[in-house]
């Protein structure tokens, strides 16, 4: 199948559907993880659902499209870090395509990769738009690396990879549970239900 | 128009009436020309001598001053004060206790504050004066695909449907008794039972909601119409291209000055 | 001239084990109301997509049979050549809001847009859906800020705007009140008159009694019985399966099972002939 014929079938109007509802999971659990006061984000959580059952392309939208209207209804210097987001949906689709969303510690692996891209991605738009401190709390662990004599990128690389990781596979595993707790059928339904079942 | 969309405000002004597509423009360019404005003071004379008088022409000014103040000016006074104490530099300016300040931290840091202030002042200037239908309801007509349109606008449609959802689900489990204070385990097994129900309530009308669109010809391929046109107008397309051809033409000046220095 | 033609179809969907229809053979000449009724699950709401198309194309599955809608083969087709000829509405009114427009008269628009109707002809024809809805004052009004009796009208008048030969309601009145629901079968009475072929699924037996040109009775993925309303509600296999009968019906089969009625006289499914039935009584 050509590049386009199979853009065209993980673009399904299952998948244009389900983005919507990905993209509104992300942005109300986020805020529910927020007003529960838990130290992690859990707000990609429909990115990596869409990714795994419709694809890397797919995912890749949906973080882009989260991102930017998360940014437009409530913070706008959100939409600096729309590449992250992105990046979340692209590395979780192509783990999901090589067989890495089939079993829960598969999942952890990829939760693993996917916290490891978005962490180098985060890093570059650290120092390209904020000199690597970003008045997060990962900035002072970054400071304190630098201070340590560590160069910029690597410490905020570093601080990012302290971070990520725990956020990012509990997503990914949460999105497993939520397929998995769906019927054999709906998954069916979807472009890539290849990436759930063998 | 019902409800406020995030961060629009509706008002009745030539700012709201211009064309989407020259706001997009210009904010581009405004964010382009704070990339490559070789001072910050420049860059910071964009929001205070550009942005703020644009967003009293477009009757926000008084909310406009408040998002700035609110979103744009704390953060960027913490990151002045933080990166001037930690980011590189080699002539120290004075020193407090263990820290430092040099001159080149400063001068970077304004540097990176005066882009983010421009950037960000522009863009919520932008979403204080366009209503999302209206931008998408321009650039489809222009050719951006419909798919854009839907994927955009029905999340934003969906977000304020699904807040109210997760406040009766959230309401309903504590009325059974969920326990959602308390140490950080009990608060993470309230986690489950909040979002669970929400979840999977979605995601079972995706399979309708699908066979309705499907069924309002939404995939069928072929030339669309529109029913409603946002005017554009032969002023505001000159304008486009001038700020355009104005922008490029100011790349080339800063590279040459780069070059050259 | 059979506008659908449905020969010994049999469908069943993907993962399951029971077929959804089983040898069905169906016939509806154009400009007829065709109503279907049956237990939950019986297969009508199978039988309505299979008429839109969207059963085999949008579901896949084991499909079998010769389906014609309006000429066209519909195993042959794709789904996007079945849309312009057989509208669909379904029972949950939220899920059919498209979700892309802000306004009433946007959302019946929606459809228009996507077909490439012109402008003028566009406006005629949402203002004539919204009259015949009964919503045409909600206009400016969000969809989402509407009831599910107004949300289901505008499902409703969304289809209509598209205008197209056949029209496929499933449960189309299961939100509104018995006037909303006359409405519903008059506006459908209306549009048969001029030459629109539509097929309702329906629970509200007394309203089909009245309008239905032909009653059609699914059991278990097969027909049960097909003829007239007379013919077909008045039949002992709708009580034996559990499908229901009109409460005039029930009313004079009470009466016959007392004595109280003559055995052998038909029995009423509307209150006209319930009347003369008593009489005779």
């Amino acid at each position: 199948m050509s590049f386009g014929e199979r853009l065209k079938r993980d673009f399904s109007t299952m998948t244009l559907v389900l983005i919507p509802v990905a993209i509104v999971i992300n942005i109300v659990v986020g805020q529910i993880v927020a007003a529960l006061k838990l130290p992690v984000f859990l707000d990609s959580i429909g990115t990596v659902l869409v990714a795994v059952l419709a694809g890397p392309w797919a995912g890749l939208v949906t973080g882009t499209l989260s991102n930017v209207i998360w940014s437009m209804v409530a913070n706008p210097d959100a939409i600096y870090w729309t590449p992250v987001a992105a990046i979340i949906g692209l590395i979780a689709g192509l783990c999901a395509k090589y067989g890495l969303f089939r079993e829960w510690w598969k999942v952890i692996v990829t939760g693993v990769l996917v916290s490891l891209a978005a962490a180098v991605a985060s890093a570059f738009i650290s120092v390209w738009l904020y000199g690597g401190i970003t008045a997060s709390g990962i900035s002072f662990v970054t400071i304190y690396l630098v201070e340590s004599g560590r160069g910029l990128i690597e410490s905020v690389f570093a601080a990012s990879f302290i971070v990520e990781p725990i956020d990012k596979i509990i997503t990914c595993l949460a999105a497993w549970g939520i397929i998995k707790g769906m019927s054999l059928r709906y998954v069916s339904r979807f472009p890539r239900a290849e990436n759930v079942s063998a | 128009m019902n409800e406020t969309i995030g961060l629009y405000i509706d008002r009745d002004s030539p700012l709201h009436r211009l064309n989407p597509l020259t706001k997009v423009v210009f904010t581009i360019c405004i964010v382009i020309l704070g990339f490559i404005s070789p001072w910050a003071w420049i860059t910071f004379a964009i929001p205070v001598l550009i942005l703020i008088p644009m967003s009293f022409w477009g009757q926000i000014g008084v909310p406009y001053l408040r998002a700035l103040l609110k979103i744009v000016v704390p953060l960027a006074l913490i990151l002045l004060v933080m990166q001037s104490l930690f980011l590189p530099g080699e002539t120290t300016w004075f020193r407090f206790w263990f820290l430092s300040v040099e001159y080149e931290s400063v001068e970077r840091s304004l540097t990176l504050v005066s882009r983010l202030v421009s950037m960000t002042a522009s863009f919520i200037l932008f979403l204080f004066s366009t209503h999302p239908s209206r931008l998408m309801t321009d650039l489809t007509r222009r050719g951006v695909s419909p798919i854009v349109t839907y994927l955009f606008i029905s999340t934003i449609q969906l977000i304020p449907l699904m807040r109210t959802k997760a406040n009766t689900i959230m309401d309903a489990q504590r009325a059974r008794g969920l326990e959602t204070e308390g140490n950080i385990v009990t608060r993470s097994k309230a986690l489950m039972p909040m979002l669970a129900p929400l979840v999977f309530g979605s995601l079972v009308d995706v399979e309708e909601r699908a066979i309705a669109i499907e069924a309002r010809a939404f995939r069928v391929p072929g030339k669309r119409t529109h029913l409603t046109i946002v005017p554009d107008s032969q002023a505001q397309h000159l304008f486009r291209i001038a700020l355009i051809v104005l922008t490029v033409v100011l790349i080339g000046v800063r590279l040459w000055l780069s070059l050259t220095s | 001239m059979a506008i659908i033609d449905i020969v010994d179809l049999s469908y069943t969907y993907p993962h399951t084990n029971q077929p959804a229809l089983r040898t069905i053979n169906l016939s509806i000449e154009e400009g007829s109301f065709v109503a279907l009724i049956g237990a939950n699950g019986a297969g009508k709401s199978t039988l309505c997509y299979t008429i839109t198309g969207f059963v085999p194309h949008f579901f896949q599955g084991e499909f079998h049979g010769t389906v014609t809608i309006a000429g066209k083969d519909l195993k042959s087709s794709e789904l996007k050549d079945m849309v312009t000829t057989a509208s669909l509405v379904f029972q949950k009114p939220q899920n059919q809001i498209s979700g892309t427009k802000f306004t009433v008269f946007d959302e019946v628009a929606f459809g228009l847009e996507n077909l490439g109707v012109p402008r003028e002809e566009m406006i005629k024809r949402i203002e004539r859906a919204l009259e015949l809805t009964g919503i045409a004052h909600l206009a400016e009004r969000s969809p989402y800020a509407l009831s599910g009796g107004q949300q289901q009208r505008l499902a409703f008048a969304s289809m209509l705007a598209m205008d197209t030969p056949i029209l496929v309601l499933d449960e189309p009145t299961s939100q509104l009140d018995p006037i909303g629901s006359r409405e519903v079968f008059e506006v459908v009475e209306r549009l048969t008159d001029e030459g629109k072929t539509v097929i309702m699924a329906e629970h509200k037996l007394e309203w089909i009694a009245a309008f239905a040109d032909r009653v059609v009775v699914l059991d278990e993925g097969s027909i049960l019985l097909d003829g007239t309303p007379d013919e077909v509600l008045t039949s002992s296999l709708l009580v034996e399966n559990d499908i229901g009968s009109t409460r005039y019906t029930s009313v004079a089969r009470a009466a016959q099972e007392q004595a109280l009625a003559p055995q052998n006289a038909n029995l009423p499914i509307s209150l006209e002939q319930a009347e003369r039935f008593f009489k005779q009584a």
